[in-house]
């Protein structure tokens, strides 16, 4: 009987609805705000669009155009650089600084603060302390790196170290996922270090066999959030960018090094009022978004442990 | 008995204040049934606007029927979208002529041709600009053209005279740019504090133009030379390095830090603007015309033009136009463009006595007279061309690219601009 009552039961007619409307600003919005512009889009991006005037269907031309758009592959090729280097080095940084705050530290949860406090700034005053920070005349990293006499680069204007600029700006907030680690090291049951040390591994080994396996779940969502936030990055390169002189936007930094997929998406939509290309653009960027998620969605299998298999 | 009184007092204080509120409302409703309220959406803020603030004001004390008003936006998107609605957000705006052609295409511009309104005073090369398909769709405010603007100071300790030829330009430079022991720059003596607009003017200083007949022609022989004279006599004698490294240094224009006050630069092709700026910094300056390649080239540059159109959308556009005529009437426009120190739209107010007080600024003001003066006809790519212009210009800067090839690469995306 009490097996009976415990059981699932279908919701009446009357519940359904309840539930519907109470659902409903739910629902409103994502249908409203979400669903329709993601299909209009999808409709948008096989037309000449410009905002203003009706859509005329242009079949694949837009896509068609990307294959021949030496801007679109810079742009393509940026973001994919900003990406397969910034990642990596966000996951290293934060495991390394996960480990030094798991210490025993004291004034432990300052230490905790002030690494994450980069991440409540605003994106865009950030890109301007970084502006000033990476200066080549005058900025604190260059004379930094002069005490050590470490060749110092123009940062902002040198086609060169563009990208590495924006790289640095995005790992600002590196702080973030660091906490995240933090709390993914203090999960690892210590037993399983202390028997390690006991069969005689050394760190490097207890980080290899049982660290690293032990907070890997957490890595493939880091990887995963950071992936999406890299290849939909706008505001650290428009920022950086800026002419240093008269502060008109060029938004793409020495050699274009800084353009980045969606400024150059954001140019065409809102400043040549090419929407149909942008709306394709955004489509495209949706697929290689898609594609590469997938693909270390496969790979988890075999770097990915759950212990509760 | 004192609860009474002091519960009259409420009572009485409650019923005056709902008769005030009744008052106000009915003086309100009266107000709003007697004038038509339209807005004017600009792109200014701080000292520009509070001029158009004033001139708003002027227009409402003398109206009866009007009322406009007035509110800052300088977001250009924003001020896009809001024309793409059925019912737009405000009757009057302003903006450069540069966007003008596109916007017209796009319909979101009301044509001004039923009002009517007398050009005859407007400069050609300003006219050029306004005219899409034979219909006038913005009209000017204020204009704009560059000059070659050099510190007295250091010229004189260089023993350099202002040039009026390119050759005295190439020889000034020479003399007026310097380099430390270590290779840094210390001093350019010409700069940029606007790379688009200072190499566009190096291109029609060599007759060039980069939008001859309404067409993009990026490889334009003139227009390419004047960029590789920028590069040949700025940036290769000093590494393109160690000039770009100089340049981070800049700070940002028009402020204390800004490179042409702080000496950084010797020279720089600018606009009318800095007269008031360079004086309020104290400076020593002086302006002379662009020099030319040749005799009959000096004094080559482009002018731009700050306009105001009425948004296809508006609800009052009789209303609009009004005010529209009142903002370009001679009064209104010398005065506007006399506070931002910017030129005006009329040839009439070229040689007005009330500009004397912004020192050298007759050397702009009389360009508006040269036949060397050049206007941009409308074009519907100018935005999406300027970008890639400017990544030409860039490439050049770095080094990486030669003028000739990087105006080259422009030419082969020019093929997918809309005509």
């Amino acid at each position: 009987m009490a097996e009976k009552t415990a059981k699932y039961r279908e919701p009446t007619g009357r519940a359904l609805l309840k539930g519907l409307a109470f659902a409903s600003p739910f629902i409103i919005g994502f249908l409203v705000l979400y669903a329709w512009p993601i299909l209009a889009s999808g409709y948008y991006s096989f037309t000449d669009f410009s905002l203003f005037k009706a859509p005329r269907w242009v079949g694949l031309a837009n896509y068609e155009r990307m294959l021949h758009d030496a801007k679109f592959w810079k742009s393509l090729y940026n973001t994919l650089f900003f990406t397969f280097v910034g990642v990596p080095v966000d996951i290293a940084i934060s495991i390394a600084g996960a480990h030094i705050l798991n210490q025993k530290l004291r004034g432990e949860p300052i230490w905790r603060a002030l690494v994450y406090l980069p991440s409540i700034m605003p994106a865009v005053a950030a890109g301007f302390l970084w502006r000033w920070l990476l200066n080549a005349q005058y900025g604190f990293v260059n004379e930094i790196l002069s005490w050590f006499h470490i060749p110092q680069p123009n940062w902002l204007l040198d086609a060169g170290w563009g990208g590495i600029s924006v790289i640095v700006l995005m790992l600002w907030t590196v702080g973030g996922t660091m906490l995240i680690y933090l709390a993914a090291l203090k999960n690892v049951p210590p037993e399983l270090y202390e028997a390690a040390e006991l069969d005689g591994a050394g760190p490097f080994r207890r980080f290899l066999h049982i660290t690293w396996p032990m907070i890997s779940p957490v890595t493939l969502f880091q990887v995963i959030v950071l992936l999406i936030a890299f290849l939909q990055v706008f505001t650290q390169p428009f920022v950086l960018s800026k002419d240093p002189g008269l502060g008109t936007q060029t938004a793409t930094g020495p050699g274009d090094s800084m353009l980045s997929y969606s400024i150059y998406l954001f140019q065409n939509g809102f400043t040549f009022l090419k929407m149909g290309y942008a709306s394709a653009m955004a489509w495209v960027l949706l697929l290689v978004t898609l594609a590469i998620t997938l693909l270390i969605l496969w790979s988890a299998k075999k770097w990915v442990f759950y212990d509760n298999r | 008995m004192e609860r009474r009184a002091l519960g009259r007092v409420a009572h009485g204080a409650m019923a005056a204040a709902l008769g005030a509120v009744v008052m106000l409302g009915g003086s309100l409703g009266a107000y709003a049934q007697d004038k038509t309220e339209i807005t004017f959406s600009y792109l200014w803020g701080g000292a520009e606007g509070a001029a158009l603030e004033q001139l708003i004001s002027d227009f409402n004390a003398s109206q009866d029927k009007i009322v406009v008003k007035g509110v800052s936006s300088p977001d250009m998107t924003k001020q896009l979208a809001s024309m793409s609605s059925g019912k737009g957000a405000f009757d009057i705006s302003d903006n450069f002529a540069s966007n003008i052609a596109s916007w017209s295409n796009q319909g979101v511009l009301l044509p001004l041709d039923e009002f009517k309104l007398d050009t005859s005073d407007f400069p050609g090369s300003v006219m050029k600009q306004l005219i899409v398909d034979g219909h006038l769709y913005s009209v000017p405010i204020a204009t704009h053209n560059f000059q070659l603007i050099y510190n007295k100071k250091l010229l004189d300790e260089a023993g350099v005279k202002p040039p009026t030829t390119m050759d005295e330009l190439a020889a000034a430079i020479k003399k007026l740019t310097k380099v430390d022991a270590s290779g840094n720059v210390t001093q350019l003596g010409l700069g940029l504090t606007d790379v688009s607009a200072g190499l566009k003017t190096l291109g029609y200083a060599f007759g060039g133009d980069w939008n001859r007949d309404g067409k993009p022609t990026p490889t334009d022989p003139g227009f390419v030379k004047g960029v590789q004279f920028y590069y040949d006599n700025v940036v290769a004698p000093v590494t393109p390095a160690a000039y770009n490294k100089f340049v981070a240094g800049f700070g940002p224009y028009m402020s204390d830090q800004d490179s042409f006050a702080q000496g950084k630069i010797a020279m720089v092709f600018d606009g009318e603007w800095r007269s008031k700026f360079n004086t309020a910094a104290k400076m020593d300056w002086g302006v002379v015309p662009v020099p030319g390649e040749t005799p009959n080239l000096l004094g080559s540059t482009w002018v731009d033009v700050s306009t105001l159109f009425i948004p296809a959308n508006t609800q009052h556009k009789a209303e609009a136009a009004q005010f529209l005529q009142y903002m370009i009437s001679p009064p209104a426009m010398e005065k506007f463009s006399h506070v931002l120190a910017n030129l005006p739209g009329r040839l009439s107010l070229i040689d007005s006595a009330t500009y004397n007080d912004l020192p050298n600024f007759k050397v702009w003001l009389d360009a508006l007279k040269n036949p060397n003066t050049h206007g941009l006809p409308p074009a519907l790519y100018m935005s999406e061309y300027n970008a890639d212009l400017a990544s030409a210009f860039d490439s050049v800067l770095q080094g990486s690219a030669t003028p000739q090839a990087a105006l080259q690469a422009v030419a082969d995306r020019t093929g997918s601009y809309q005509q």
